[in-house]
């Protein structure tokens, strides 16, 4: 599995006025670090976010299919395609992949994260192998890092409360500690030394990257 | 099929005459280029008249509606095809007109016993700087020409001309911002929609002497009363937002028609 590149932690929590995403910048092929600047959170549409973990290449082929595929069908048919039909391509696309990933080519899996300006609500989904996919309530997260950390988001909950109440700053800074620990127990996941993660939020107005700053504050610098 | 030339020479200038007696009526729509983007306006009664195509890439056009869906369903999946299989910035106005919009035109035109499409598009591309903005229009016959800063279309040539020429002046005093190009739109749309009606009336040409601002003004105030909006849409030069095209709000609008209610 050497020539893949893949590896990461990509987090999704709820905040009050929205979603947050954040993910590191490394993409490894097995022992190899093969780039420090990767972008693993990435824009749908004006509304929708996806986070991206497994191999780097097919990850970025579906999002440029999404991409296509969603502003494809708002051009054409003149209305937005519904928040279930989105899902629903990504599963199908999740699904339709995994007789390669059995072969160990090109496994991905990814977040989602939507404000659903029906329920006036941040909306996160995460998916299994298999493209199956199931909605969380506070937080989502994917990669190899993703796993050392899960019992963080359990514990934040448990001592202060759900993510959804929380500010954006305050959601930020949790998050990211959470992002320094994957790096710190995970080889894949990169560490906020040389560049900066990359976090988006999205809400009501649509998405908007956190600034530098803000990001340097939520790591305490 | 025409047996000699003046049999053809007759069967194209009947259809001609068929097509622009359909598209007179069509009302105006005036694209111009602004300090952050284009601006794409017209007022219209029911149907939806601008639309986006792709990412910097936008489309309105006068005619027959099934026509313009044709046309404007056409130019999306070539774009996307294009955009998918290479880059988004592989998809150009010129390209789109040039190679798939303007040849099926001309092929469809060119049939003398099938019915020709009544149309007359406008592309609308948009640049990394206003000089870069481009304008392509392309017409019934499959006809196509570039232009840049701004363009309008209307039913007949005269109406174009003479909201051009307005709007030639308007730019004059250098890049335009929204706002500006917002009233200098409706204004140049009152223009060109006065002239096909009166027109009509008087079976000529509008005298320039009516083209005065208060007639225009009160031409755009009547049909706001009326059954008309306005339908204003932007590409946008610089933006967070995933798509560059988006539609103006009412909001956005309240300030240019103030002076028409």
């Amino acid at each position: 599995m050497g020539f893949d590149t893949h590896g990461t932690t990509v987090i999704a929590v709820k905040y009050r006025d929205g979603v947050i995403n954040i993910a590191d910048r490394r993409a490894t092929a097995g022992y190899t670090v093969m780039y420090d600047q990767a972008e693993k959170v990435l824009a749908l549409d004006d509304y929708t976010l996806i986070s991206i973990s497994g191999s780097f290449a097919k990850s970025v082929e579906v999002v440029r299919f999404l991409r296509h595929s969603f502003k494809y069908f708002e051009r054409s048919q003149l209305q937005p395609m519904s928040l279930d039909g989105k899902l629903q391509e990504l599963s199908r696309l999740i699904a339709g992949n995994v007789a390669a990933a059995m072969e160990g080519i090109g496994a991905f899996i990814p977040v989602l994260s939507t404000f659903d300006r029906e329920a006036n609500t941040g909306r996160i989904f995460f998916y299994d192998a298999m493209g199956g996919q199931f909605e969380t309530g506070e937080y989502g997260a994917a990669g190899s890092g993703s796993g050392p950390i899960r019992g963080v988001f359990e514990y934040i909950l448990r001592t202060k409360g759900p993510f959804r109440d929380m500010g954006r700053e305050c959601a930020l800074r949790e998050s990211i500690t959470m992002l320094e620990i994957a790096a710190d127990l995970d080889t894949a996941t990169g560490g906020s030394a040389k560049y900066l993660p990359a976090a988006k939020y999205i809400t009501a107005d649509g998405i908007r990257d956190f600034t530098d700053d803000e990001i340097k504050t939520a790591l305490g610098r | 099929m025409p047996v000699s030339p003046y049999e053809w020479n007759e069967s194209i200038r009947q259809r001609n005459e068929y097509i622009e007696d359909r598209l007179k009526d069509g009302s105006p729509v005036v694209a111009i280029s602004y300090d952050n983007g284009i601006l794409m306006l017209c007022l219209r009664q029911t149907q939806r008249k601008i639309y986006e195509i792709y990412d910097k890439l936008a489309f309105s056009a006068i005619g027959n509606q099934a026509d313009i869906e044709v046309i404007r369903t056409g130019a999306i999946d070539v774009a996307h095809r294009e955009g998918f299989s290479r880059s988004p910035d592989d998809v150009s106005a010129h390209r789109i007109v040039g190679f798939a919009i303007s040849p099926s035109i001309k092929k469809v035109y060119s049939d003398p016993f099938g019915a020709p499409l009544v149309i007359r598009g406008l592309f609308a591309e948009l640049g990394k700087t206003v000089e870069k903005d481009q304008y392509v229009v392309v017409g019934y016959d499959g006809e196509f020409s570039n232009s840049s800063g701004f363009f309008v279309i209307a039913g007949t040539d005269y109406a174009e001309d003479r909201a051009s020429l307005y709007l030639k002046a308007e730019m004059e005093s250098g890049t335009l911002t929204l706002s500006h190009a917002l009233s200098a739109a409706v204004y140049a749309w009152g223009l060109g929609r006065k002239h096909i009606e009166e027109e009509d009336r008087a079976d000529g040409e509008l005298p320039k002497d009516r083209e005065q601002t208060g007639d225009v003004s009160s031409f755009i105030t009547e049909h706001l009363k009326g059954a008309w909006t306005v339908e204003a849409a932007i590409l946008e030069r610089n933006t967070h937002r995933e798509s560059r095209y988006r539609t103006l709000t009412d909001a956005e609008l309240e300030e240019t028609l103030a002076k028409y209610s």
